[in-house]
């Protein structure tokens, strides 16, 4: 399977989250992924589900509180001031966790499914435009430069007392602090990286051939296989609900 | 228009939505401060309106592509990033100069946030309301699901709740997101504005 179809399936499968199907449908559906997952990813499944779960798990608390807890009614109740119950406001929340826990854990599945690939062998094998691609690398590699500008400006902070190792009202009073220099020390490791190292290394011509390097070819292999079946299936999700009769 | 100093830009706009956003996002704040990285990608691309308003388009969507991850929310206010880049792009370019004044001059520099602020606030209210209503039934995992649950409380229909916790919550975390912007546009050294603005070999 190629990346490109891995994204194609995974966007199938979200779309058909987001356009709430029926019992019947959402029972296809979470078959359907299961099936991809176990397939295509066998035992690396269970880690998609855990990090679902770790999503997950804080949102549906957040929402419990919120709308079991506080509002106390579901928001089709409110819409028709027909009088709600808690309990159908917690089938409200549990049936949109299930669909945000499905979505989160397909997205998962897909990164997942090329857990043996770097990430500039990832983007290298996405058809996708070299400036695109080009752009994806530098978040990627922007983020952990971030993540290191904000390990020393936050030790550096520290050391000058401005901030305090643990939680305090100092940390809060002088957070914004910590945000401007993580930002002016990502800016100057970037300013030098432009200016003096990426030139004397020819890093953008390099990475530019490793890019074009790739072969990214759009669809190939089992892709050709999972896709005519994902879109078959997501016309049946569609449609299960509505023939029939009720469930 | 995308020369390497503004993907470098691009890409950090994105890095910094994504920090910053999933932050809050964690914490519950009844704000979202996840377009910082966007409207300073703007500031820092005065007073080219057209390549601010892409670059920070393409920011946003980037960071979308990562937060999405974190927050299964985000990739449906695809839209509303969209429609803060062009607000950003039309009207906080214009406050671009203010911003940067030395020394600071206090009274534009307030006026020029709250009026960028606001207006931003106002349109992406306006964009995200019926995501809010219509994909998710008004239950959103951000804080403002609380502002939303009070308006429900108080006897609001479900769409009014949306507008009115959508027209009092942007608006607020908008003037934050063009004030933080801001000061980080202050804080930029000038080297790096002037790669940026300055006329760089382009990659393609």
């Amino acid at each position: 399977m190629t990346p490109n179809g891995a994204f194609a399936v995974g966007f199938v499968l979200i779309a058909l989250a987001v356009s709430n199907p029926g019992p019947r449908g959402l029972a296809l559906l979470v078959v359907l992924t299961l099936a991809f997952a176990l397939i295509e990813l066998r035992g690396a499944a269970a880690i998609a589900l855990r990090r679902a779960a770790i999503v997950v798990l804080p949102l549906a608390a957040f929402m419990g509180l919120v709308w079991v807890g506080f509002v106390g009614e579901a928001p089709y109740q409110i819409a028709s001031a027909a009088g709600g119950t808690r309990h159908a406001a917690l089938a409200y929340v549990g049936g949109l966790c299930g669909r945000l826990f499905l979505i989160v854990a397909v997205a998962q599945l897909v990164v997942l499914r090329f857990r043996a690939l770097t990430p500039l062998q990832l983007i290298r094998a996405l058809a996708l435009p070299a400036s695109v691609k080009r752009v994806l690398v530098i978040t990627l590699s922007l983020i952990a430069t971030l993540r290191h500008a904000i390990d020393r400006a936050h030790i550096a902070l520290i050391a000058a007392g401005t901030l305090t190792r643990a939680a305090s009202l100092r940390n809060v009073v002088h957070g914004w602090r910590l945000v401007q220099a993580v930002w002016l020390s990502a800016v100057t490791i970037v300013l030098g990286r432009m200016r003096d190292k990426w030139p004397v290394e020819n890093t953008v011509a390099r990475l530019d051939r490793t890019l074009a390097g790739g072969e990214a070819r759009l669809f190939a292999g089992a892709d050709r296989i999972w896709l005519p079946i994902v879109l078959g299936a997501g016309i049946v999700i569609l449609l299960a609900d509505r023939i029939g009769g009720a469930f | 228009m995308f020369t390497t100093p503004r993907l470098i830009l691009i890409a950090l706009g994105a890095a910094l939505n994504f920090s910053i956003g999933t932050i809050v996002y964690m914490v519950k704040l009844p704000i979202y401060l996840d377009s910082i990285g966007t409207i300073l990608t703007v500031l820092l691309l005065a007073p080219d309106r057209m390549a601010a308003f892409f670059c920070a388009w393409a920011a946003a969507w980037a960071s979308l592509a990562v937060s999405g991850l974190v927050n299964p929310f985000l990739p449906w206010f695809a839209l509303t990033d969209v429609a803060i880049a062009l607000v950003a792009a039309l009207l906080v370019v214009g406050a671009a100069k203010t911003f940067r004044d030395r020394p600071l001059r206090s009274g534009p520099f307030v006026a020029q946030v709250l009026m960028c602020g606001i207006a931003t606030g106002v349109v992406s209210a306006i964009v995200s309301v019926p995501v809010v209503v219509y994909l998710f039934g008004g239950v959103t995992g951000s804080g403002s699901a609380f502002v939303v649950a009070l308006f429900l409380k108080s006897g609001k229909h479900l769409m009014s709740a949306a507008m009115l916790s959508g027209l009092l919550n942007d608006p607020i975390d908008k003037v934050l997101q063009v004030l933080l912007a801001a000061l980080l546009y202050r804080a930029t050294p000038g080297e790096f504005i002037a790669m940026l603005r300055g006329p760089a070999p382009a990659i393609q």
